[in-house]
């Protein structure tokens, strides 16, 4: 067997290939982006200067910051953080009741015909591909201020994501269960509903939390055009720079999100653990 | 001894929790003050409404596609912000990595902080002490996914089975040394899938950044919608489906390929 | 010279499962010692004890007149190898690079971080590879490998760190016999050619009686059997699998025991 193993190479330092360079790829990737980013650069207005300069104004900012939060604000605070949750959970739910036949009519194993599956499939594409935010502009150019534009808005973007998580989860049950019960002579619904969307809801129900930690956030910044929530007093208090006010709500928007999330942990847990329970027995 | 009778069936507790959640929906529609009926019976005016989308006026195409370019610039830079910042914070936010207690807290609030606040509230602030333009974007997608890559990329280091940490830390090799080559090198697929998701997502929050100034194609859709300029409106609506609606179909068919 | 000395150590768990008990151990430069004892006589946490992945509770471990405490732990692992029954090689890495993370605790972590290594970790790699027979193979991925390829993989890894003693931690309870049988014959050379002191943990008393030079039996977190594999006969295997007070079955059926009991 040769002793060397690697071209002959002069230099001292070398990379874990045979050629002693390191691998094509692991220079291509880095390269490609540093150059995407070049050619960028002056799209979107990219200068050291402009950076470095904001260091100073930005960290001023976050000194003013450091102040008493106003106090006096806290009730019309609760209130529309109240809102800002109810609107989550309305929308939601006005989501779920829609997904779930969107959803059977997207999987490929248990829509009715390959049409409808194309056309649900893209449909559910199309809703998801703009952001809340432009729903709620359309929704409130329509209906005026409010929070009814913002559920509306919420649940139609919530209803192209759940409908495609719905339509993923039937789409990879395991094929034993539905031909058990087909063999008995169920017909298509009963095949549905019997073994396909049992397996289905674990999967889920764990898409569901995700959907509600990420409608939380996007609730939070409806206000921004209107259609209720926090969001309005949020960019109000940014505008006339309201210190006070603005430290309140980055903070009771940062409470509200962490205790959602350790509350979706908790229950995911619940979940496991009640579906390995339930095994057992 | 068997019995002769079925066992009791175990109480089945769903239906008083859904006419709970029922319960709670309604009051919760009460409150925000919201009629549906009121919608159902308008149906007539929300189709005409709608119609007004019908006509779209394509004239400043060169426009929209400039910023829509921009828009999508924001994204990338903003990922590899977000990349950067998770690829720094991950192994300290991992548990099976992380060299110290105080470390592995500080990463892990960090990561959570970053999370929780909203990027648009990120944007918000940084325009408000940096000054209008693409730069504030960059940094609030930037920061906010940067704790979403982060945490995902830390869970992922978890998942590896702790052998390989055992035989790596057997060598003598330090805390970077075990990083790079037994953490990365073991989860580079989930890695590559995570960060085009975030990608994508930051396409979507990019083109509503310029809302609140940070560039983008976001402010036009909102002029042209305040003065009801509805044709011009549709034209930018289709552009961000369009332009969305590709990159998502790219994304997926990429992350496929990884599996 | 003795190149391992454990002194007086117990390790409890923090759920309450006390692994050993009271460990007196002093091993020598160039010994080939095996460890045998049922699953949960601790053979793993004293072996583990002795690079510093368990720390011991009470008591302490000298390796090459170093003591394991966090302060030593990279030079101590710089000379102690490790060679595992899951492999643990980096699927993902070609087997060059797997054997050359042996050598990273020579390396500053700044060259290591780009993948970068010396000449001469190239050299000893090399040398490691041609040792374990596997130089064909060292740019392929390391989860193309067979199972008994990817141990002589590992292997390498630790002899590319130019170690003074190699651990082994059940080496072959995932192989077949025949190339159980290999690792274990190639451990036993490199213990008898270039000195290394190797302690491994086996549970095939066949092979422990051929290659060991010395075996350490446990039980239930105590030594119950320290000797030559002559001195290893049907008694004293059924003081370590069964415990002391167990030598007489309740009626009488000794011999049959340890008939069937026995690897």
């Amino acid at each position: 067997m040769k002793m060397t193993l690697m071209a002959t190479k002069t230099s001292i330092w070398q990379w874990p290939t045979l050629s002693g360079r390191p691998p094509l790829l692991a220079v291509l990737g880095p390269l490609g982006v540093v150059l995407l980013l070049v050619v960028s650069a002056n799209l979107v207005e990219f200068s050291f200067m402009h950076i470095i300069r904001s260091g100073r104004p930005f960290i001023d900012f976050m000194q003013n910051l450091l102040v008493m939060p106003d106090w006096v604000f806290m009730p019309q605070l609760l209130t529309k953080m109240l809102e800002t949750v109810e609107i989550t959970l309305l929308a939601t739910a006005i989501a779920l009741v829609i997904s779930f036949p969107l959803g059977i009519l997207a999987a490929k194993n248990a829509s009715p015909c390959p049409l409808i599956f194309n056309v649900t499939r893209n449909l559910l594409s199309v809703i998801r591909s703009l952001p809340e935010l432009v729903w709620a502009l359309v929704f409130v150019s329509a209906l005026g201020l409010g929070p009814l534009p913002g559920v509306m808005a919420l649940a139609v973007v919530t209803v192209g994501f759940m409908g495609k998580f719905f339509a993923e989860s039937i789409e990879v049950v395991g094929e034993n269960a539905v031909e058990g019960i087909q063999a008995h002579g169920a017909n298509r619904l009963q095949v549905i509903w019997y073994s396909m969307l049992p397996q289905a809801m674990p999967d889920f129900i764990g898409s569901l939390l995700y959907i509600l930690d990420h409608n939380l956030r996007a609730a939070a910044i409806l206000g921004l055009v209107g259609a209720g929530g926090i969001g309005y007093d949020m960019v109000m208090s940014m505008r006339l720079f309201n210190y006070n006010r603005i430290i309140l709500i980055v903070m009771s928007i940062y409470l509200l999100v962490t205790l959602l999330d350790r509350l979706s942990v908790r229950l995911r847990m619940k979940l496991i653990h009640g579906q390995a329970r339930e095994a057992l027995q | 001894m068997t019995s002769d009778t079925l066992p009791p069936k175990p109480k089945r507790f769903l239906w008083i929790w859904l006419l709970f959640a029922a319960l709670v929906l309604i009051l919760i529609a009460r409150n925000l003050e919201i009629n549906f009926t009121t919608l159902i019976w308008g149906y007539q005016d929300i189709i005409e409404y709608f119609s007004r989308y019908g006509r779209p006026d394509f004239s400043e195409w060169r426009h929209y596609s400039a910023l829509m370019l921009q828009t999508i610039a924001i994204a990338f830079w903003g990922t590899v912000l977000a990349f950067a910042i998770g690829f720094a914070l991950a192994p300290f936010a991992s548990l099976a990595l992380t060299p110290g207690k105080i470390s592995h807290q500080t990463a892990r609030e960090t990561l959570n902080f970053l999370r929780a606040v909203p990027d648009l509230m990120l944007a918000l602030i940084f325009v408000s002490s940096i000054g209008l333009g693409p730069l504030p974007g960059i940094l609030a997608l930037g920061f906010h996914t940067g704790g979403f890559l982060g945490k995902f990329f830390s869970e992922s280091l978890d998942c590896v089975p702790h052998g390989k940490y055992d035989a790596i830390a057997a060598v003598g090799a330090n805390f970077p040394q075990r990083v790079m080559f037994a953490g990365w090198p073991s989860v580079m697929r989930e890695t590559a899938g995570y960060t085009l998701y975030i990608f994508d997502r930051n396409v979507r929050m990019s083109s509503v950044l310029g809302l609140v100034g940070a560039g983008g194609i976001g402010l036009e859709l909102h002029d042209t919608l305040r003065l009801f300029n509805y044709n011009q409106a549709t034209a930018l609506i289709l552009f961000l489906i369009g332009t969305i609606f590709s990159i998502d179909y790219l994304s997926t068919f990429v992350r496929s390929k990884l599996k | 010279m003795a190149i391992i000395e454990i002194n007086d150590v117990s390790k409890t768990y923090p759920n309450g499962c006390s692994a050993l008990d009271s460990i007196c151990l002093s091993i020598e430069e160039g010994q080939f010692v095996a460890i045998i004892g049922p699953s949960g006589s601790g053979k793993t946490t004293l072996i583990r004890l002795m690079n510093g992945l368990e720390p011991a509770t009470k008591g302490c471990v000298v390796v090459d007149n170093l003591k394991v405490c966090k302060h030593h732990l990279r030079k101590i692992r710089s000379r102690v190898g490790m060679v595992f029954q899951h492999f643990n090689l980096v699927d993902q890495l070609n087997v060059m690079t797997n054997v050359l993370s042996g050598r990273l605790s020579r390396r500053h972590w700044l060259p290591s971080m780009l993948y970068l290594f010396h000449k001469t970790d190239y050299a000893a790699a090399t040398e490691a590879l041609r040792r374990v027979e596997l130089l064909g193979k060292a740019w392929t991925r390391a989860d193309k490998l067979s199972g008994g390829q990817q141990q002589r993989a590992g292997v390498a890894r630790a002899l590319a760190q130019e170690p003074k003693m190699i651990l082994a931690d059940e080496p072959v309870a995932s192989l077949d016999p025949v190339i159980g049988r290999g690792i274990i014959k190639l451990l036993k050379e490199i213990s008898e050619r270039d000195g290394i002191t190797v302690v491994a943990n086996l549970h095939q008393v066949k092979m422990v009686r051929q290659f060991a030079d010395r075996v350490i039996g446990l039980h239930n977190g105590r030594i119950v059997f320290d000797g030559s594999p002559s001195r290893l006969d049907d008694a004293a295997l059924h003081r370590i699998y069964y415990g002391v007070t167990n030598e007489n079955d309740l009626n009488g059926n000794k011999d049959q025991h340890l008939a069937v009991a026995y690897p």
